[in-house]
C-alpha cells in the first residue's frame, strides 16, 4: 500500500512542479509581451494614476487636457471632436488607440528621453509627471476641413508638401471624444464606422486623381511630354476589353496636358501600356505605394496602399495584363489608395519630386518645460525629379485653370491639382488632390467622399479649396 | 526537539509574516500604519496560539508542520483579501474564529479518528445528502450551481461533501481492497480483477457524471473522481484501476463537453481567450495580465493595481477563485512559487502521515485527505494560470469563504488526529496507548 501512496503523491509532486514552471512562464517569460497587450486593463489602470501629459495642436492650444476625478485622473476635450480618430482614447475598459497609445511613454512620463527627473520618480517610487504631446494639427485648418465635410462620409488630409507636416486629418463620421466610453459598445457596432479614421485607414480606388501618378511616370520616363499627341477615339481596345472615358465622351485628338485637364481615360491607358506594368509598379512604390507612411501612430492605423485582392495586399510584382495595366493607370482596377496616401502624391509634385515624410507629432514638452523630440523633416521618398515636377505642376494648373477641376480655383491664388470620380457600383467616390500655392506650395490636400452621385469636380473639389484656403491665411504653419 | 516546540517555532515565524503583511498591505493602502493592521494581525495571533495550546494537551504527538503552514497560508489570504476589500477581510475574520471552534469540536468530539471508519455509511449518506441538498436547493452563480442560501449565509456543503466521501472510500475501500486487488483473469499480460469488482468505480463516475450535469459544476465532479481514482489505486496498488478510471474520466469529460454548454463555454475560453477578449475570456485573460505584471518580486502587498477607481476588482472573482492571482500579482513570481511550495509541503505531510500511520484505515484517510487537498489546489491554480480549463472551487485556507475555510480547518484536524494516534501507537508510552486503546 505504501508504494501506490509514495507512488500518488509522486504524481501529485508531478502536476505541482508543472504549476511552478507555468507560473515562471507567465511571469518571466511571456511578462513583458503580456504587459503591453492591449487588452492589458492592469497597466492602463497604473496609469490613471498619472496626471496624463496633454495633447496640444500646433499653437499650443489644448486637445485633451487632464482633470482629476476620484484620485483619477480622466481625459477633456476642450475643442470637442478634433480628429478624435487621430488622437484617440487611452481608456480603461477600451485600451488605447491613436496618438494616446504611440505616444503613451511620454504622456505617462515613462519614457527613457524624459530626463533625470523622470528617473528620480521612478526611483523614488513617486508617480511620475507626464509630458505634453504638441501635434502639428493647426485648429483653422482642421476645422475648415472638418467643417467642409460636414454630414457627407469621406476624408481630408492636408499637410505642408515641404516639411511633411499634417494639417488636418478629418474622417466623417466622427464622434464625440468625450462621451466615448459610454457609447463605445454603440460606437464600434456602427455600420458607418466612426471609430474608423478614413484618412489613414480608409482605402479606396483613387479614380482619375491617380492619374497624376501616371503622368509623372510617362514625363520622367521619356514616354511622352506635355505635348505629346494621342488620339481619343472614346473607346481604347485592349487585350480583349476596352477603357471608354467618364460619360463616354469623345475627345478627338488631344496632348497629355490636355488629357490630364480633362481627363481622358483613353489616352491614360494608352500611356499605362506604353509604360508597361513594370514601370508603372515601379513608379507606383516611389510615390510610396507599398510602404507604410511612417506616421507616429500604431501600425494598425496607417495602411498601406497598394493593389488588392478583396482586403489582401497584393505583393508589387502580381502579374496583370495590359487590360488591367491601362484600367490601373487611371486609378481604376484593383489599386486602393488611402486619402493621406493621395495628398503625399499631390505634395510630390508640389516639393519638386520629393516627398517629405508625412509627421503628426512637432515635439514633446516635459513638465518642467523643456522640449525633447523636436521632429525634423527628413525625406521619404524620391518621386521625380525637378524638371519632370515642375512640368506636371504646371499641367495641374491647367486642371483648375480650364478643365475639370475649376471649384477648387482660389481669388489670386494659382492652384493646381487633379480630380477623380472612381465609379463603385451605383455611385461615385469623388476625389480633388491638389496644392496652393502653384509656385510656392504651402499646403497639400486631399479631399475624398464616398458614395456620392457628384464628381469629384463638383464634390470634392470645393471642399479642397476651403482647406487651402484656411491654410493659407494661417501665418504660422508647421 | 519535540514535535510542539517546533511547531510553536514556526508558528512564530508565520506570525511574524502575517504581521508584517498586514502592515504593508494597510500602509500601502491607506499610506499610513495604523493600529488597525496590528488588531487585524492580533486576532490572527490569538487564533493560532489557541490552536497550538490544543494541540499542546490533546495531540502532542502530531505533526508539527501542518499547522504552521496552514498558518501561513490563512495569514496570506487574509492579508490578500483585505488588502481587495477590508469589509470581507472582517467577514473572513469571523470565518476564521467559526473555523477555529470547528477545528476544536472536531478534535474534542472525535477524539479518535479511527473510530470514523464505524460510521462509514451514515458519513458517505452525509455527504451524499450535502450533495442533493445543493441540488435541490441551490442558487445558481456563474453558471455553476454551488451554493445554498441559508438564514442570509452563502454555503458551499460541496466542501463538506468531499470530507466525507474521502472518510467513507477510506474506510470503504480499506475493507474491500483484498477483494478489489485479486487479479483473477489478464488483459494485455496486466492482472485484471474480475468485471464485477470494477462496480465501485463505475458508481462513483456515474455519480460524478451526475453532478457535473445538475450541479453544472465541472470542478467537483473532476474533484470527486479524481480523488476516488486517487484512493482506489491507493487501497489496491492495482494500477489498472487507475487506468480504467482515467479512461472513464476521459469519456466522461467527452459527455460533459457535448452535454453542458457552461462546459464547452470553459473549454473555448482555455483553448483561446483572446476571441472573446471583452466577454467571456475577459476573467482569464486580465488573470494573466494580473500576474504578468507581478514580474519577478511583484508589487508589493497593497500595491498592486487591482482594483477599479470604484472598487471592482479587474480580475472578476479576485477574492475567491482567482486570488492566487492576486498573491502572484503582490508577491510576484517568487511569493507565488513559494506559496506552490507551501501547498506541496503541506500534501508532503499528509502523504508523509499516511506511510507511517499503522493500519490500512488511517493511511487511506489522511493519503484520500492530502490528496482531495493537494488536486483541489492543483485544479484551481491550473485554472487561473490557463493551465488546465478553468473550474470555479476555492484555493484551500487563502480564498474568501466560510464553508472552505471551515471544511479545510476540518480536513487539518482530521489529519493531525490521525498523524497524533501514528505516532502514539508507534512510539508512544504505555499509559497513552492505553487511553488511545480505551477510546479516549
Amino acid at each position: 500500500m505504501n508504494k501506490a501512496i509514495v507512488r500518488t503523491f509522486m504524481a501529485l509532486a508531478v502536476l505541482f512542479a508543472a504549476l511552478m514552471v507555468n507560473v515562471v512562464y507567465i511571469q518571466v517569460i511571456r511578462a513583458g509581451a503580456l504587459r503591453d497587450k492591449p487588452q492589458n486593463r492592469a497597466r492602463i489602470l497604473q496609469e490613471a494614476r498619472v496626471e496624463r501629459g496633454r495633447i496640444l495642436a500646433f499653437d499650443g492650444s489644448v486637445i485633451a487636457g487632464s482633470r482629476k476625478r476620484d484620485g483619477y485622473w480622466q481625459r477633456t476635450y476642450p475643442q470637442g471632436r478634433f480628429a478624435p480618430q487621430t488622437v484617440g482614447y487611452s481608456s480603461l475598459r477600451y485600451g488605447q488607440s491613436g496618438i494616446e497609445a504611440s505616444m503613451d511613454d511620454y504622456l505617462t512620463g515613462q519614457a527613457v528621453d524624459l530626463g533625470l527627473r523622470s528617473w528620480l520618480d521612478r526611483l523614488l517610487d513617486r508617480d511620475p509627471e507626464g509630458a505634453d504631446v504638441r501635434l502639428t494639427l493647426v485648429p483653422a485648418v482642421q476645422k475648415a476641413a472638418r467643417q467642409a465635410l460636414g454630414s457627407q462620409t469621406g476624408a481630408i488630409v492636408a499637410l505642408d508638401p515641404v516639411t511633411g507636416a499634417v494639417m488636418a486629418v478629418a474622417s466623417t463620421p466622427d464622434y464625440d471624444p468625450a462621451q466615448l466610453v459610454d457609447r463605445f459598445a454603440q460606437l464600434s457596432k456602427r455600420e458607418s464606422a466612426p471609430l474608423l479614421d478614413r484618412a489613414l485607414q480608409g482605402l479606396y480606388p483613387p479614380g482619375s486623381s491617380f492619374k497624376v501618378l501616371t503622368a509623372g511616370a510617362a514625363l520622367q520616363t521619356g514616354v511622352a511630354t506635355p505635348e505629346t499627341v494621342f488620339e481619343d477615339t472614346g473607346t481604347y481596345r485592349v487585350s480583349g476589353g476596352k477603357v471608354t472615358n467618364y460619360g463616354d465622351e469623345v475627345f478627338g485628338v488631344n496632348t497629355l496636358t490636355e488629357a490630364l485637364t480633362y481627363s481622358i481615360n483613353t489616352t491614360f491607358g494608352k500611356l499605362g501600356n506604353e509604360l508597361r506594368r513594370q514601370r508603372l509598379i515601379a513608379y507606383m512604390e516611389r510615390f510610396g505605394f507599398w510602404d507604410r507612411p511612417p506616421l507616429e501612430l500604431p501600425q494598425s492605423m496607417v495602411r498601406i496602399s497598394g493593389r488588392f485582392d478583396d482586403d489582401a495586399l497584393l505583393p508589387p510584382g502580381a502579374p496583370m495584363d495590359p487590360l488591367a495595366v491601362a484600367w490601373a493607370a487611371v486609378g481604376q482596377e484593383q489599386v486602393l489608395a488611402t486619402p493621406l496616401q493621395m495628398a503625399l502624391v499631390a505634395a510630390a509634385v508640389a516639393n519638386g519630386g520629393r516627398i517629405m515624410q508625412p509627421y503628426l507629432v512637432d515635439r514633446v514638452i516635459t513638465a518642467q518645460g523643456g522640449e525633447v523630440r523636436v521632429t525634423k523633416p527628413v525625406v521619404w521618398k524620391e518621386a521625380l525629379d525637378a524638371r519632370h515636377a515642375v512640368q506636371l505642376n504646371e499641367m495641374m494648373q491647367q486642371v483648375v485653370d480650364v478643365g475639370t477641376g475649376t471649384a477648387a480655383a482660389l481669388s489670386g491664388i494659382d492652384v493646381a491639382g487633379k480630380t477623380g470620380t472612381a465609379e463603385r457600383g451605383d455611385a461615385n467616390q469623388a476625389w480633388f488632390i491638389g496644392f496652393a500655392s502653384a509656385e510656392a506650395p504651402r499646403v497639400a490636400v486631399a479631399v475624398t467622399i464616398e458614395d456620392t452621385p457628384g464628381t469629384g469636380g463638383a464634390v470634392a473639389a470645393p471642399l479642397a479649396a476651403a482647406v487651402m484656403r484656411a491654410a493659407l491665411d494661417e501665418d504660422a504653419l508647421p | 526537539m519535540r514535535p510542539r516546540d517546533r511547531e510553536l517555532l514556526l508558528l512564530l515565524l508565520a506570525a511574524v509574516l502575517a504581521v508584517v503583511s498586514y502592515v504593508a498591505v494597510y500602509s500601502g493602502v491607506f499610506r499610513e500604519i495604523s493600529r488597525w493592521s496590528l488588531v487585524y494581525a492580533g486576532i490572527f495571533v490569538v487564533i493560532f496560539a489557541l490552536l497550538h495550546l490544543l494541540m499542546r494537551f490533546r495531540l502532542a504527538e502530531a505533526d508539527p508542520y501542518l499547522l504552521p503552514v496552514a498558518a501561513l497560508l490563512t495569514a496570506i489570504g487574509l492579508a490578500e483579501i483585505y488588502r481587495i476589500s477590508p469589509s470581507l477581510a472582517l467577514l473572513q475574520g469571523r470565518w476564521l474564529v467559526a473555523g477555529a471552534v470547528v477545528f476544536v469540536l472536531t478534535v474534542l468530539l472525535i477524539r479518535d479518528p479511527v473510530k470514523l471508519d464505524r460510521y462509514r455509511y451514515i458519513i458517505g449518506a452525509l455527504g451524499l445528502l450535502l450533495l442533493a441538498v445543493t441540488i435541490v436547493f441551490g442558487t445558481e452563480i456563474n453558471g455553476a450551481k454551488l451554493w445554498i442560501r441559508f438564514a442570509g449565509f452563502g454555503f458551499q456543503p460541496a466542501e463538506f461533501a468531499k470530507i466525507c466521501i474521502v472518510i467513507f472510500l477510506a474506510g470503504y475501500l480499506n475493507d474491500k481492497k483484498e477483494l478489489l486487488s485479486v487479479p483473477t483473469g489478464r488483459l494485455f499480460g496486466m492482472p485484471v480483477p474480475r468485471v464485477r469488482y470494477f462496480g465501485p468505480l463505475l458508481v462513483m463516475w456515474a455519480l460524478s457524471i451526475l453532478l457535473l450535469i445538475l450541479l453544472r459544476d465541472f470542478g467537483a465532479s473532476l474533484l470527486l473522481l479524481t480523488i476516488f481514482i486517487a484512493l482506489i489505486y491507493m487501497a489496491t496498488s492495482r494500477l489498472v484501476y487507475a487506468l480504467v478510471g482515467m479512461t472513464l474520466f476521459g469519456i466522461g469529460a467527452f459527455l460533459a463537453y457535448e452535454l453542458v454548454p457552461h462546459v464547452q463555454d470553459r473549454f473555448a475560453i482555455w483553448l483561446d481567450p483572446w476571441a472573446t477578449a471583452d466577454t467571456t475570456g475577459y476573467q482569464l485573460l486580465q488573470s494573466l495580465f494580473t500576474m504578468a505584471d507581478g514580474g519577478v518580486l511583484g508589487q508589493g502587498l497593497g500595491r498592486g493595481y487591482l482594483l477599479f477607481p470604484d472598487g471592482r476588482p479587474v480580475v472578476p472573482d479576485l477574492q475567491t477563485d482567482f486570488i492566487f492571482s492576486a498573491v502572484a500579482n503582490e508577491l510576484g513570481m517568487l511569493g507565488a512559487i513559494g506559496m506552490i511550495l507551501c501547498y506541496l509541503l503541506f500534501c508532503w505531510r499528509g502523504f508523509h502521515i499516511a506511510i507511517w500511520a499503522p493500519d490500512g484505515f488511517s493511511k487511506l484517510l489522511a493519503a484520500g485527505l492530502s490528496a482531495a487537498f493537494a488536486l483541489q489546489t492543483f485544479i484551481i491554480i491550473g485554472g487561473v494560470t490557463r493551465l488546465i480549463p478553468l473550474t470555479g472551487i476555492t484555493l484551500p485556507f487563502v480564498s474568501y469563504g466560510g464553508s472552505s475555510l471551515l471544511a479545510n480547518l476540518m480536513l487539518l484536524a482530521l489529519l493531525l488526529m490521525v498523524s497524533h494516534r501514528s505516532n502514539v501507537v508507534l512510539r508512544g508510552t504505555a499509559a497513552e496507548r492505553f487511553r488511545l486503546a480505551e477510546g479516549g
